[in-house]
């Protein structure tokens, strides 16, 4: 941690955060041994310095402003001193049967974390693990799905990744029960940095079930920037949920790469709870043909929560069906942002594409910025995308009081309807309970 | 049970009902009838409670409660009940579980406990039978995918469900096949008693054949022009509404 005067802080204000990344990296390059794990973070490094933080001149990040987060000073490699049931008494989905890997501030913690899975071929680890007991795998796949070059943030994350899971499922193994990656920030003490970094391998005609979860203790502000590599090898299915809650100043950047080879079939959902500000880019590559993408997420922003949802399918194949449904409740004076790009191939010819973004607003003082991008390089596709902002409807309302039911039971009732899409393409009923709960709660 | 006296009432400017009145009593079926335009759903959507009407004049007084000031849940939970012309769908909003909550939303109002769930389920079975509503349908969301018919009979069927002291059915038989008309009329008939009234609004004679009416009006021009009984129906059936409306125009 820096200790500077209050005057020395006026002046470093602006570049906080690039500076505790800068010696961080210096500290880290003293002690390393130069692997080619080393010399590719070392590489990220001369990114990271190269690009830097995104701005708002950046057209991706043109609604995003992360100037209260590179305005700061964080730390990241901090103990958390709090008792760990405490902490935990925020998790959800604690009495779910389940694989569990729990990371505080970025630090593996064995301790919370339970294996349940008996088949030994599968491997639910670390990627710290992995790199030395699967290193032939971790080579193979490590920082070849999520670039690195112009992504300042992504480039951060590999110079100076803390830790994060690692997960094989070999060729026609499913792992029975869902694998649940827990992450908490906690900034009892100071400001932290997490920078989560998983690697998840699902070989052919293998299935998955992978829960994240993102929780926040503690004050002070936390910032978490989390990479995610999923590789699906053929006719391989994985159920990906993603579930966002960290309260209080929290901030939140997600880069997520699924890189799909034929056949397979990905059901994504991104269900975004609570954070100050939240990032989200969730990027599909279609390496092979008939690959279904599912992309859904459910976001209700309150007070002045920004969410932002940037997802990107690449069409690269033909005969691939991909389905995006993103829905928004708006609180408050949050503000959403939502930006869907479909880039279809010239070779993906019968490419089936349809992408929705809709926001119910609850207040007059929430804004949604709402944007697809549709590039279509082939002929012969269907593709279709819409948006709509709006209001809860009047009709629906007057026909559920005029059967005797109050305004307020009513709107909850049309508000859970309008979340119900989401839901329903959760396969897990514990986190459709949860999220019902959650609807309950926040509205 | 409802009087309504003078009730002139606009929307966007325009005025729609011009100083209607209508005394309804305690176990009395009336039938309101007028050409397109009238105002017949304008009238009903009043006594809802939609609030796109803007009453400007007159009074409605509901079982001593003056029901203008009520808001239409309140409405709804002293006893009226509106079967819609044009039930809308609610997708992701199971009947059942709307049902069990306006139940229980009433039984609130009137200082109950909520229903147990057994209770609850055979009610269901019984009032389904009523109108022969498949059992599928319950399950699924709010009129959703439903046909004309089915969301009739569903209106219906939830009318059974809430038990309400004044029923308002706005042209529940357009739309209808005649089998499907003939059951929706005998489910109405079963809920008649001493205590419950209707207000029964149709373009067509046709159903009240089945629902046989103690008094039929005629609304025109927003305003009630004629009243008899059931002969009127009859009467209109055959000559139409042109010597009503030349009646009007000649005592203007
Ligand atoms: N929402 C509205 N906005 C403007 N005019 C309306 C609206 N609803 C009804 N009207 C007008 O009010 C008159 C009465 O309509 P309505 O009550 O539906 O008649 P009926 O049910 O007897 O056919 C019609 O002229 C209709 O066009
Ligand atoms: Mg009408």
């Amino acid at each position: 941690m820096f200790r500077i005067s209050l005057f020395e802080f006026r002046i470093y204000r602006e570049i906080m955060l690039v500076e505790n990344i800068k010696a961080e990296f210096n500290l880290y390059k003293n002690q390393a041994e130069k692997s080619d794990f080393f010399l590719k973070r070392e590489q990220a490094f001369a990114e990271f310095e190269k690009v830097g933080f995104p701005t708002t001149k950046n057209e991706e990040w043109k609604y995003t402003n992360l100037k209260n987060i590179t305005n700061q000073s964080f730390q990241s490699t901090c103990e958390s001193t709090i008792e760990t049931e405490l902490m935990l008494s925020h998790a959800f989905l604690k009495d779910l049967t389940a694989n569990k890997l729990v990371f505080v501030n970025g630090t593996f913690r064995s301790e919370l974390s339970t294996i349940i899975e008996t088949n030994e071929s599968i491997v639910i680890s670390t990627l710290a693990k992995a790199k030395t007991a699967h290193s032939e795998l971790f080579n193979k796949h490590f920082g070849k799905y999520a670039p690195i070059e112009g992504q300042g943030l992504n480039a951060m994350n590999t110079a100076l990744l803390s830790d994060g899971a690692f997960v094989y499922v070999p060729n026609k193994k499913t792992v029975t029960n869902p694998v649940i990656i827990v992450n908490i920030a906690d900034s009892t003490d100071v400001n932290v940095l997490c920078q989560p970094r998983n690697l998840i391998i699902v070989e052919k005609s293998a299935s998955l079930t992978l829960v994240e979860t993102f929780y926040a203790v503690g004050n002070n502000p936390s910032f978490t920037n989390a990479v995610n590599e999923v590789y699906a090898n053929e006719n391989a299915h994985i159920e990906h949920y993603k579930i966002q809650n960290q309260e209080g100043e929290s901030y939140h950047n997600n880069f997520t790469q699924i890189f799909q080879e034929a056949n397979t079939n990905i059901n994504h959902v991104t269900l975004t709870l609570s954070g100050a500000l939240v990032r989200n880019n969730l990027h599909f590559f279609m390496n092979g043909q008939n690959c279904n993408s599912l992309l859904y997420g459910l976001y209700m922003p309150h007070g002045n929560e920004l969410v932002d949802n940037h997802t990107r399918v690449d069409h690269a194949f033909p005969n691939c069906h991909s389905d995006e449904l993103y829905k928004g409740i708006m609180m408050d004076k949050s503000v959403a942002v939502f930006n869907g790009k479909i880039m279809v191939h010239l070779d993906a010819q019968k490419t089936n594409a349809y992408q929705r973004n809709q926001n119910i607003l609850l207040s007059n003082e929430a804004t949604v910025n709402t944007k697809p991008q549709l590039e279509i390089f082939a002929d012969d596709v269907k593709c279709t995308h819409g948006a709509t902002i709006g209001q809860l409807d009047e009709e629906p309302m007057f026909y559920l009081r005029s059967r005797g039911i109050p305004g307020d039971v009513a709107r909850k009732m049309l508000l859970n309807a309008f979340a119900d899409d989401i839901a329903e393409r959760i396969k897990i009923p514990e986190l459709v309970e949860l999220l019902e709960q959650e609807i309950e709660k926040k509205i | 049970m409802l009087s309504i006296k003078n009730l002139k009432a606009e929307i966007e400017g325009k005025k729609i009902l011009n100083g209607l009145n209508l005394e309804v009593k305690a176990g009395e079926v009336h039938a309101i009838m007028g050409p397109n335009g009238a105002g017949k759903s304008t009238l009903s959507a009043v006594l809802a409670g939609r609030a796109d009407y803007e009453v400007t004049e007159g009074t409605v007084d509901f079982d001593g409660k003056d029901l203008l000031e009520l808001s239409p849940e309140d409405r709804a939970r002293e006893g009226v009940f509106l079967a819609f012309q044009y039930p809308i769908e609610i997708p992701g909003v199971s009947n059942t579980n709307f049902l069990k909550t306006a139940i229980n939303e009433k039984r609130k109002y009137q200082g109950l406990e909520p229903m147990e769930a057994t209770d609850f389920l055979k009610m269901m079975r019984e009032k389904m039978e009523l109108v022969e509503m498949d059992k599928s349908l319950t399950s699924r969301s709010l009129n959703e995918g439903f046909s004309g018919g089915e969301k009739k009979r569903n209106e219906i069927f939830q009318m059974a469900m809430l038990e309400p002291k004044l029923g308002i059915l706005d042209e529940t038989d357009s739309g209808l096949d005649i089998d499907a008309l003939r059951l929706v009329s005998e489910g109405v008939n079963k809920l008649r008693n001493k205590e419950r009234s209707f207000i029964v609004i149709t373009h067509y004679q046709r159903l009240l054949d089945y629902i046989v009416p103690d008094f039929v009006h005629v609304l025109y021009k927003g305003r009630i022009v004629k009243s008899g009984d059931a002969s009127l129906a009859k009467e209109l059936e055959e000559k139409g509404y042109d010597w009503i409306k030349q009646e009007v125009e000649a005592n203007s």
